[in-house]
Formats: C-alpha cells, structure tokens, sequence
C-alpha cells in the first residue's frame, strides 16, 4: 500500500495564481511559466491586487509580489493582505526580487519564499509554487480539521498523533490514558434533546480545560459523550471525576446522571496509542452498570496479568496435549455414623507447567470459565476421573463416585448427555459413579436452561450437586422447584462460622433448608475437628475439607481406600 | 525586424532569454520588442535624478533591471545594473555617462529593428 505522502493531491479545480508586478514584459514573462499549470491572473499594483482578492475572497491559491511598484508598493500590499483573510481570502505570497537583502526583509514580513529575477529556471519557480500552494492547503485542512468545531478539543486523528508525538518528545515522563464517559448518555440525550446535549458536552470540555491545564493535558471528545485524556501520570482523577459530575448535575439538575473515568496509569509507551485508549475505555464499558460517579484503573499490575492470562490461554491446547494438567481427588466422609466414612470425592484439576510450575486454579479456572476454554478442560476432568472410578473399582472392587464440575458453557452443548452417556459406557460405569456439580450462580443466572439440563440428566439417573450454595442468591421459593440432589455449603461459611454466632446459625438454616429439601449437605473447607463436631451435631451428612485430607494425587488416595477398607498399605 | 540572430550578434545572452520564455522565440522577440519604447523611462529616471529623487530613480531603475534582465539584454542590462547599484545606495555624482550609455545601447537595440 501507498503511504499517504506519496498519494496523489486531489486536483478539483485549476487553481489560480496573481501575478502582481507593474512591469508588462515581466508580468507576461512569469505569467508563460505559470499558465503551464495554473490559472493565471494579473495586477499591476498591490491596490489592484488588493482589488481582485476583495472581489472574491479566497479564489487565489498564491500570489506571485513585485515589491517595487507604484500605487502601492509590494511591502504596503503584504501589511494590507496578511492577516485580514476574512476580507481578501487567505493565500501565501511568493516575493519576485532581484534584491538579496529584500529576500530576507520579505520572509520577516510573512512571504512564504522568494523567486529571484531574472527567472532563470522556470522549472523551479513551478516547483516552488507547487510547493507553497501544497503546504498552505494542508495547512488550511489541518487548522479546519485539527480540533472538533463544538468543543475546540482535538479531533481524534489528530489527538491521537499528538500523543505519538509527545512520546517521541519525552518517553521518559509516565502518562495517562484517560477515558471520561458521561454514563447513560443515550438516556440524556432522549430526555434533554440533541441541543441541550452540545450544551452540555460543550460544558464538560471546558472543565476538562479548567481542571487539565492544556499545556500539559491532551484532550480530544471521543464518542457518545466521551472524552480522552493523555497526561503526566497523577492520582487525582477522583476529584476531576467529581468535579466533572457537579457540573453536569448542576446543568442537567438531575443527580443520578453520572461520570466514569478509566484510566490506563503509567501506559506501556510501546503500545499503540489507539489500543491505550481502548483499554481505559475498556473501563468504562465494564462498569457501564453502575450508577455512581468514579475512576476505575488499569495499571501495568493488570496489563501483566492480563499478559499472564493471555499466555495460560494459548498455552491451553498443548497442556491438555502434554497432559500437564493433572486430576486431584479431595475425598468426602460421611460423618453422623460413629466414625467417618469415605463416601465419595471431588475431582480437582492442578496445572503443571513445565517452566512456571504450579499454575493455580484460581488463575486459570475463572479465565477459562470467561472464555470457554473450560469446556475443554472439563472434558479432559471428566474422562479423567471416569478412568480412576473404574481404575480404583478394578483395583478395590470399591466404586468410589467422584463429582466432577458441570460449568455454565457446558449446560449449553447440545451433546453433553451424549457426552458424558458415552464415558459411562466406555469405562464400565453407571450414572451414580460420576456425580456433576452445577455452580449455584449459574442456577439464578441461567435457570431456564440450567433446569432444564439438569431435569434431562436426573433422569437418566445422575445425581447433581449445587455448588457453592449460599453465594448464589437462589431465592427460597425457586429452591423447592430446583432439580437438585445435593447442595454443597460455600466454604466460606464453614470459615467464619466458629467465629460468629450469627454465620453459625446461618449454616444452620442452610443445613434446614438441605432436610427440608430432603436431601443431604455437604460442607465444604471444614480443617478443624470443632468445625466438623459443630456439623455434625447439626445434621451435616457429608463433609470435604483439610480436616480430612487435601486434594491429593490419585496414588495417595489410593491409600484412603485401603484405610477404609483394612487394606495394608 | 529584430531576430534571435541580431540579438546574438548585439551581445544578448540569447539562449537564457528564450529559456526564460519557455523557448517561444516569438514570445521572446514580441518582448524584446515591448521595450524598444523605453526611451521615456530614462527620461523619466534623468528628471528624477536631477531633482534628486534618487528614491524614485532607484526603482524605475530597478524595475528596468529586472526586465533587461529576464530578456537577457546584456549590453543594455549591464549599464542598467551599475545605474541601480548607484542608486540603492543613493550616491551623490555625476549619473550623466551611465544614462548615456544606457541612452546608447538602447538605441543600438532600436536600430536592430530598424536594421534590415
């Protein structure tokens, strides 16, 4: 592709060019150069000149200016015409000298360049009027296009060269990237109407002017009432948010319209200036939902994390080729008998990365929950453990049930009974050996589709357990109608409540709802012997947690079942 | 009739002339032509000169000498030039040769159009 220099001018019309000079031989002398490329005009005195120019303002693209003349003198017409484009249209003047000294006299008068009598080379004299006339142009295009007409802020291209430009300036002061939005602003333009808006917008670019002084600050309006911000790094923007949304609440007399700023701090200068900005607006739009004035940051903290996140999700494919994932079992006792009993475990993923080593979960499952990727993980965990069950049935004669996460992606796939019918068959395995547990979130998020999964899988026999129950917000009459056959206490619960009367009654409540529900409880993150005492006087079936064993590699849980089933070790 | 080959031989720099005038010959002889009726600009340029407006004198001179010049009438130029010279800086002296002399070459260039 062409770069944009080396495009052609667009050439609408043939531009016209004054020749002013009293002389006639001279005047027909530069007019034959001219008239090669340009229209071309005369005048035989800086007063005619003036006359022409007046006559239609703006029609002559460059002046070519004898200096001595009579009437008016060349030095007269430039006082008369630089400056005053609103009368005789604006146009750059070339001085025709044969005077060395006036060469330089007429470029401290605001000549743009000078053409030296005699005309020796036409070929340069058109060069430099093309030249001069190019340079005015863009120069008119930049100065008509260089800021945004309502707030007399930087229009965005420019804005965001002027940014690349201060960097090349300075790279060594850490800047900001700011995105200030007016939330809800398709809201106030309905209620207040497009012109109140430009008031208003008008009004935030003025403050913007008087909190940012603009020597320093670049400022550019973005779109649907946003604004962007580039400057020295500095921690006050809560009170520029603040003040911002005064003024907005002062002009529009409604207090819940409010401003969000994000702010990319101290930004990485080897990234695009376009892409900062997208980060700090990036902000903005995932906290859209909230109805209160603030800044939200993103710092080189959160750019390496997201670099971290970036790196896990393209690493995915060949951990799960190199199995570097590895399923841990966490086992469950029963615990109202006289002595604990295992009863079943939960299958948990560990990462090993041959060069990061340890990845934790908590790392890498919310990310993959975000972007799907779990999905295929899930299913890496799934044929895992079915393997185990049948693994330690055919070692043991003991089928030890494994649970295993059902994530949100999943209730969506249309083969998941397929899916998981067909791990059952291949390991020898019925639906009461795998048992599936379904995030309580996802029941109040999704819970059309999600009740309508799990019904399906109930019927064919699995058992599926609500997971983090108590941080989902299931209200108590949609409870009775869930498909459920377990709830699992968020551990959470079971943390604070040796600690509080009031979290302790709450598990209570929670273990009531599980009888009345007629169906069993397991509490999860139990590591003391009171807290699993206090469960079990409450009524608690089941129980997972330290106080029993960690997640551990299927080898060492192979040892809990031969404990449990007087098997030496 | 003035031709390109009696400027040469009166001393012009023909070729810088015509190159000015994008090599039109006829271009270039119809100007040379349209100073052959300078005659009163000198006059004028004398009267100046002895009622010491040297400032006016300077710039009929100087606007003499950017025409002479562009045409590339040497012989006439080069008189033209000193005449300018003496002027920008307003010397006081006896002007009469140099005018003489522009008066002379001037009616040399005349005299190749009368010439035939």
């Amino acid at each position: 592709m062409k770069d944009s220099d080396t495009l052609p001018r667009f050439v609408a019309r043939k531009r016209k060019v004054l020749v002013v000079d009293d002389s006639d031989v001279n005047r027909r002398l530069i007019g034959i150069i001219v008239s090669r490329e340009y229209e071309v005009i005369f005048a035989k005195n800086g007063q005619e000149a003036l006359d022409i120019l007046q006559d239609s303002p703006g029609a002559v693209s460059l002046i070519l200016l004898d200096l001595i003349m009579p009437v008016m003198d060349g030095y007269a017409f430039m006082e008369r015409f630089l400056g005053h484009s609103g009368q005789y249209g604006k146009a750059p003047v070339i001085v025709l000298t044969a005077n060395k000294e006036a060469e330089v006299e007429s470029l401290r008068r605001g000549a743009v360049d000078f053409i030296p009598k005699p005309y020796d080379f036409p070929e340069v004299i058109l060069a430099r009027i093309r030249r001069s006339i190019a340079l005015e142009e863009d120069t008119t295009l930049i100065r008509k296009n260089e800021r945004e007409p309502l707030t007399m802020l930087y229009s965005r291209n420019f804005f965001m060269e002027y940014v690349r430009q201060r960097d090349l300036d300075d790279q060594n002061t850490p800047m900001d990237a700011a995105v200030l939005t007016l939330n809800r602003f398709n809201m106030i333009q309905d209620i207040y109407g497009p012109g109140f808006v430009r008031h208003l917008l008008k009004a935030i670019s003025d403050e913007i002017r008087r909190l940012l002084p603009q020597d320093h600050c670049l400022a550019s309006r973005g779109e649907y009432g946003s604004f962007l911000l580039y400057h020295p790094h500095r921690s006050d923007y809560d009170i520029i948010c603040n003040e911002i949304a005064r003024k907005v609440r002062e002009l529009t007399g409604n207090t819940r319209f409010n401003i969000h700023v994000g702010v990319y701090e101290n930004v990485s200068k080897d990234m695009d200036p376009e892409q900062r900005f997208e980060k700090a607006a990036l902000l903005c739009y995932d906290n859209k939902t909230s109805y209160k004035t603030g800044c939200y940051f993103y710092n080189m903290e959160a750019h390496e994390k997201e670099m971290y996140n970036e790196r896990l999700i393209l690493m995915m494919d060949d951990a799960l080729k190199d199995r570097q994932f590895r399923v841990f079992y966490q086992p469950k006792y029963e615990i109202q008998g006289d002595s604990p009993v295992l009863h079943s475990a939960e299958a948990l993923v560990r990462w090993f990365h041959p060069e990061l080593g340890m990845i934790s979960p908590a790392a890498f499952i919310p990310l993959f929950e975000k972007n799907g990727l779990v999905l295929k993980l899930d299913r890496y965990v799934w044929t895992e453990a079915a393997k185990q069950i049948k693994k330690w049935y055919d070692t043991f004669s003991r089928k030890i049930p494994v649970s295993v996460n059902v994530s949100r992606v999943d209730i969506y796939a249309p083969s998941l009974e397929k899916e998981l019918l067909a791990l059952l068959s291949a390991n020898g395995l019925t639906s009461d050996d795998l048992l599936l547990e379904i995030t309580e979130s996802a029941y109040t998020t999704d819970s059309t589709q999600i009740i309508e999964t799990a019904t399906r899988l109930r019927s064919l026999g699995f058992r599926i357990e609500m997971d983090d129950f108590g941080t989902g917000y299931s209200s108590l009459n949609m409870l009775t109608s869930l498909p459920i056959d377990a709830l699992k206490l968020d551990m959470s619960f079971i943390r604070k409540m040796m600690n509080s009367s009031r979290d302790l009654k709450l598990v209570k409540l929670i273990l009531d709802i599980a009888k009345f529900l007629r169906i069993p409880a397991i509490a999860e993150g139990v590591e003391e012997e009171k807290q699993c005492q206090a469960l079990r006087k409450m009524g608690c079936e089941l129980i997972q947690g330290y106080y029993f064993s960690k997640p551990v590699p299927p080898e060492e849980f192979e040892a809990l079942i031969m404990k449990e089933t007087g098997i030496p070790a | 009739m003035i031709t390109v080959q009696k400027l040469r031989d009166f001393g012009a720099d023909v070729s810088d002339g015509l190159r000015r005038c994008s090599g039109m010959a006829d271009f270039y002889l119809e100007m040379v032509n349209s100073v052959l009726g300078d005659a009163p600009r000198f006059d004028e340029m004398e009267k100046a000169i002895k009622e010491g407006s040297l400032r006016e004198a300077f710039e009929i001179a100087h606007s003499l000498k950017g025409v002479y010049a562009n045409l590339s009438l040497t012989p006439v130029l080069d008189p033209i030039v000193r005449i300018t010279e003496m002027l920008r800086h307003e010397k006081a002296g006896d002007y009469t040769a140099v005018l003489r002399e522009i008066r002379e070459k001037h009616a040399a260039l005349v005299a190749l159009a009368n010439d035939d």
